[in-house]
């Protein structure tokens, strides 16, 4: 009786686990369209920040959980960047992961 | 001769960006032997392989160096990077950032895709 009890609290863990584990991982396809607006800067090979003057990194592969923690910086005001802060600021949680899923994989080689 | 003036500055403004253009932001070699603290975390050559922390390997220098010195500067709160970055010197920075952009990329400038964006 013991066991049943604790197999059905098992399968009721696993029951909430599960999706929480599944929606981590964002959508690439849908992470294409949101990333429209990324690209304008970060889809320029070598594109500069205007002041101070630096490149804007490259993300192509880069980790896809490093990319949203750095969103989630950005729109917490973690981060000091005024145009990185305002587009953070219109992202949902979900719009984060797909466009980290998106850039993670490669971008436009992820869909090709 | 006041048009000769302006061509002698533009010549002189255009030497001197040119020169900055190419030189290295810091020192390889330096930054290797710098980088014990920060492998840990961001691998061996900038390749971490836990997601939480970025890869650095191929990364821009000079968007490494603004990294660096925002942690240093507040700009960036971060519990980690902010006490790393206050051990460095902007000469450690510079070299870090040299090193870590010299490794064999693990990441890569995004391209816009063709039109086709539905």
């Amino acid at each position: 009786m013991k066991i049943l009890r604790l197999l059905t609290l098992a399968a009721g863990l696993m029951i909430l686990i599960v999706p929480a584990l599944s929606t981590a991982q964002g959508d690439i396809e849908a992470g294409r369209a949101k990333a429209y607006t990324c690209l304008g800067c970060h889809g320029v090979d070598g594109y500069r920040n205007a002041y101070p003057s630096f490149r804007v990194p490259k993300l192509g592969g880069q980790h896809a959980a490093y990319i949203v923690s750095a969103l989630k910086a950005y729109q917490a005001g973690d981060r000091e960047h005024v145009t990185m802060q305002a587009i953070a600021g219109t992202l949902s949680e979900e719009d984060m992961q797909d466009i980290a899923a998106y850039f993670a994989a490669g971008g436009e080689e992820a869909v090709q | 001769m006041k048009r000769w003036c302006l061509i002698v500055i533009a010549l002189i403004a255009a030497s001197l960006s040119a020169t900055a253009a190419a030189q290295p932001i810091g020192d390889v070699e330096a930054g290797r032997s710098k980088s014990q603290s920060c492998v840990a975390c961001h691998g061996a050559k900038g390749d971490a392989d836990n997601p939480a922390f970025p890869m650095l390997a191929g990364q821009h220098a000079d968007y490494l160096l603004h990294a660096l010195k925002a942690y240093r500067s507040g700009d960036r709160n971060n519990a980690i990077m902010n006490g790393q970055a206050a051990a460095l010197s902007n000469e450690d920075m510079r070299d870090l950032a040299a090193y870590f952009s010299a490794q064999e990329p693990a990441i890569y400038s995004l391209q816009r895709g063709s039109a086709n964006t539905d």
